[in-house]
């Protein structure tokens, strides 16, 4: 067998053995690349006069720095693009977002720019995701875009997107507790206004009051709510109307009718200004903490990404950034330091603990010739490495990036309300126009209160609650979901999970292990059970066959550890041989494999089960025991079956193995429905019959063979052990073994469904009920901006609801 | 009557300010950055 030829990408540089993507010999030199996507890069820097990039030492290359204010070059920017599929894809970390318009709005503008495919922003880290047609577009003008905004772009890596939300943290928490402390100020004179204004009160003291709440409340307006002014002047600029839009109106409206009351001696209402300011700068704060805690999920993988690193060199050690690393670099990672890197072992022997990556409590081996995942700690002893991936590539990070898009993704239903908030903000202003006008001309009232009227109509219509009812309910569930264990690739997989009427299982790797285990073993007499099993243990510990994996740890198991083998030879499919450190000659295999090499069978009895598999040992010609294995039923099976009947959910159990196997397994875990000897091809057709016939399916499976069924199914299933490829195809992932998380799956997905429609239900009545009221004038500014946070705040903590919803009951 | 007052406005600013500074070095210092871990930390053994 021969070893297809190991190929270099010329873009980002990773080793891969497929066949290579190359430039057009028009082109000059031929290069090759990993992709389409690597190529389409290339091409983009070249056009752009950029082709010194590839010969220029990467490490020298500055990095982007966070004060560059919107002025990014392609040349720096090319680095953190990423090909996907036809296409290249850009992360970029967006700050400034602060609500869900500014999501709505920035989605909008840059699927704008040509070239750009497909664009979704991630309500949790403010990451955009964006893909474009490097022919058509570069990303410094997608940058560009998102600055003339009024939002600051930057390519997105972990470490920056922690000092990112701090930063916005703790600005947020600055101005909202220079807030607090002057409208608490302003309360006590307003207090004494509103007493003064009942009881009488001389007018040299109303006029001190009245100057010191002028005093006080214009930086909470002009400094606290800054953040809103500047939203809303970007909003009128790209005339796309927002949240920030209405609160300015709002805050500025009184804040300028105060003032002129302040000098004509009437009546001010700055404490309505200062409170609006101050209770929706609370809602963002607290809004930031759903974030933030929702983020955890994502946070514990990115928590494993190691910052800095030691590069060697011939020169000595450097302390480099972890993002400067390319594949290929040496690298060295010290005893207690996590892996940065997917790479590869190189000197030095030590232990090394995967928790994070594969669930695997034990500390494996690690010695020259391993792969290494990034996140992994090394245990023992200092080793060199050679990286294979950049940071970005690896493992950790795609399931990182797997995770975000789920939580960018968004249900329907969360469309229908972006739509609603688009037309509602216009809607709203010219309401509160007509209120005015209502008021002054048609009901004769004084211009100070027709306006205090139309204020509170712009207060209590903050469609915050809306649009934070679906946003914050996918984030809690998708959350929830990432630290059971439970991976969903995009935010409606919830919605479909929730109307699924009928689910089909494979059979293998799916309700089984997927692996054999040895369930008996018998010597045949002419030598003790235990020197068959060391003899069997030391050649099957030489193959990789499952089969053999399964014999080396049930010898394990029963104290038997392999010795040293020789002259090991493998005939695939039928058994292996080899010679033990005791001089015996051993075959192991099936039946014809030892008669064919004239071992007499005689005497051995016959195995009837259908779903066991017969391991035959001889030793130096002779034959000597005896092993069956079968594949175990996944622990847990049964219960998710149970789980998802007493759901209403039909249930069907489809295979390629024998009917007699599936009816049995089947039987085992109360599967009344099996279908065996099924073909890929069957499986799929299987899937479309039942949506034809309108069910809604969803599919859990593994291999190769279940991926086309996977991929038409309405919500499809993996275990994370599967095939790339049903990975690939999977709604669904389901890390580790526990089957059952599917069941918790299901039940996030029904309540976080029922927790959308309560919060829609809320926003709505509330719109209903608190408009007309604030038209009829009942309702004060002050009151207005309590209805408006409490309603945000309500959404917020229901759906935090679904974050205490445990993976059993 | 009016002086006390305006008096009265000026130390309850001051007060308040004084407040405010402490707050805004304790924001500075990064005393909020992780409201989280300070609650379990009387749990850890060191």
């Amino acid at each position: 067998m021969t070893t297809p030829a190991v190929h270099s990408c010329h873009h980002c540089g990773i080793s891969f053995r497929w066949d290579p993507v190359e430039t057009d010999p028009a082109e000059g030199d031929r290069l090759e690349f990993c992709c389409r996507g690597c190529l389409g890069a290339f091409r983009l820097i070249c056009s752009a006069g950029l082709g010194k990039f590839y010969q220029r030492d990467v490490r020298s290359m500055p990095t982007v720095t966070p004060d560059s204010s919107g002025q990014f070059n392609d040349e720096e920017l090319v680095r953190h693009v990423t090909p996907d599929g036809e296409f290249c894809r850009l992360d970029i970390l967006v700050g400034g977002i602060s609500c869900p318009s500014c999501i709505w709005l920035l989605e909008r503008m840059i699927s704008r720019i040509d070239g750009v495919a497909d664009v979704s922003i991630s309500y949790a880290g403010g990451i955009a995701s964006v893909v474009f047609d490097p022919a058509r577009s570069a990303p410094s003008e997608i940058f560009a875009t998102i600055s003339s905004l009024g939002f600051s772009p930057r390519p997105f890596s972990p470490a920056l997107s922690d000092l990112e939300v701090r930063r916005e943290r703790n600005d947020l928490l600055l101005r909202f507790g220079t807030a607090l402390f002057l409208t608490m100020q302003l309360m006590a004179y307003s207090y004494s206004l509103y007493a003064g204004y009942f009881q009488g009160m001389g007018s040299g003291i109303k006029s001190v009051l009245q100057y010191a709440s002028c005093i006080v409340a214009t930086p909470v307006v002009f400094y606290c709510g800054w953040p809103f002014l500047e939203g809303a002047w970007q909003s009128l600029r790209s005339r796309r109307p927002g949240m920030d839009l209405l609160i300015a109106v709002g805050a500025l409206t009184a804040w300028i009718y105060s003032t002129w009351a302040l000098f004509s001696l009437q009546e001010t209402y700055y404490e309505s200004a200062a409170m609006i300011v101050t209770f929706v700068l609370l809602g963002r704060l607290l809004e930031l903490s759903v974030r933030r805690t929702a983020m955890s999920g994502i946070e514990s993988l990115y928590a494993a990404v190691v910052s800095r690193a030691t590069l060697v060199e011939k020169s000595g050690h450097r302390d480099v950034p972890a993002d400067d690393i390319r594949p290929g670099d040496l690298l060295l990672v010290r005893q207690g330091e996590r892996f940065p890197v997917d790479c590869l072992v190189l000197d030095g022997e030590t232990e090394i603990d995967q928790s994070l990556v594969t669930g695997e409590s034990l500390p494996v081996l690690a010695s020259p010739g391993s792969d290494v995942r990034a996140g992994c700690i090394n245990v023992a002893s200092p080793v060199t490495v050679q990286a294979l991936r950049a940071v970005g590539h690896s493992y950790l990070m795609r399931v990182a990036a797997l995770v975000r898009m789920a939580q960018a993704g968004k249900p329907s239903l969360q469309r229908l309300s972006d739509r609603i908030a688009g037309w509602f903000v216009p809607a709203v202003i010219l309401l509160a126009i007509l209120v005015c006008i209502g008021h002054y001309y048609v009901a004769g009232q004084g211009i100070g209160r027709a306006l205090m009227v139309s204020l509170s109509v712009v207060l209590i219509a903050c469609p915050c609650a809306m649009g934070l009812a679906v946003p914050a309910a996918v984030l809690a569930a998708c959350s929830r979901s990432a630290s059971l264990g439970i991976i969903l690739r995009s935010g409606d997989v919830i919605e479909r999970l929730a109307a699924v009427q009928c689910a089909f299982f494979d059979k293998t790797g799916t309700v089984t292990m997927g692996q054999p285990r040895v369930t008996g073993f018998s010597s045949a007499g002419c030598l003790s059970e235990r020197d068959v099993l060391a003899a069997a243990a030391s050649v099957e510990h030489q193959a990789a066959h499952p089969l053999a994996r399964a014999i080396v740890g049930y010898a394990a198991e029963q104290g038997e550890l392999p010795g040293g083998c020789m002259n090991f030879t493998i005939t695939p499919g039928r058994g292996v041989s080899g010679q033990t450190e005791g001089g015996h000659q051993v075959l192991c295999g099936s039946r014809s494999f030892l008669e064919g090499r004239g071992v007499s069978l005689a005497g051995s009895r016959e195995v009837g089960a259908l779903q066991d598999t017969e391991v035959l040992v001889a030793i130096d010609g002779c034959l000597a025991g005896c092993f069956l294995l079968s594949d175990q039923i996944r622990p847990g099976s049964s219960s998710l079956v149970a789980t998802l009947v007493s759901k209403g959910i039909e249930l069907r159990l489809v295979s390629g193995d024998a009917q007699p196997v599936v009816d049995r397994i089947a039987f085992t875990i109360g599967i009344a429905a099996a279908l065996g000897d099924m073909t890929p091809d069957q499986k799929l057709a299987l899937v479309h019959d039942a949506q034809n016939r309108g069910r809604r399916v969803l599919m859990v499976g593994d291999g190769v063979n279940d991926a086309p069924a996977l991929a038409a199914a309405y919500v499809s299933c993996s275990l994370t052990g599967s095939s790339d490829i049903a990975l690939e195809n999977a709604d669904v992932i389901i890390a580790g073994d526990d089957v059952t998380r599917l069941a918790t799956a299901y039940r996030i997905s029904r309540s976080t469904m029922i927790v959308i429609r309560q919060n829609l239900a809320w926003a709505f009545l509330y719109n209903i009920v608190g408009i007309p009221l604030a038209v009829s004038g009942y309702l004060t500014p002050v009151y207005a901006a309590i209805a408006m946070t409490a309603s945000s705040l309500l959404v917020s903590l229901n759906s935090l609801r679904l974050m205490r919803i445990s993976h059993h009951g | 009557m009016d002086e006390s007052i305006i008096l009265l406005i000026v130390l309850s600013l001051c007060l308040g300010a004084g407040c405010w500074l402490i707050f805004i070095w304790a924001v500075k210092k990064g005393e909020f950055d992780d409201v989280e871990k300070p609650k379990h930390r009387m749990l850890d053994d060191d």
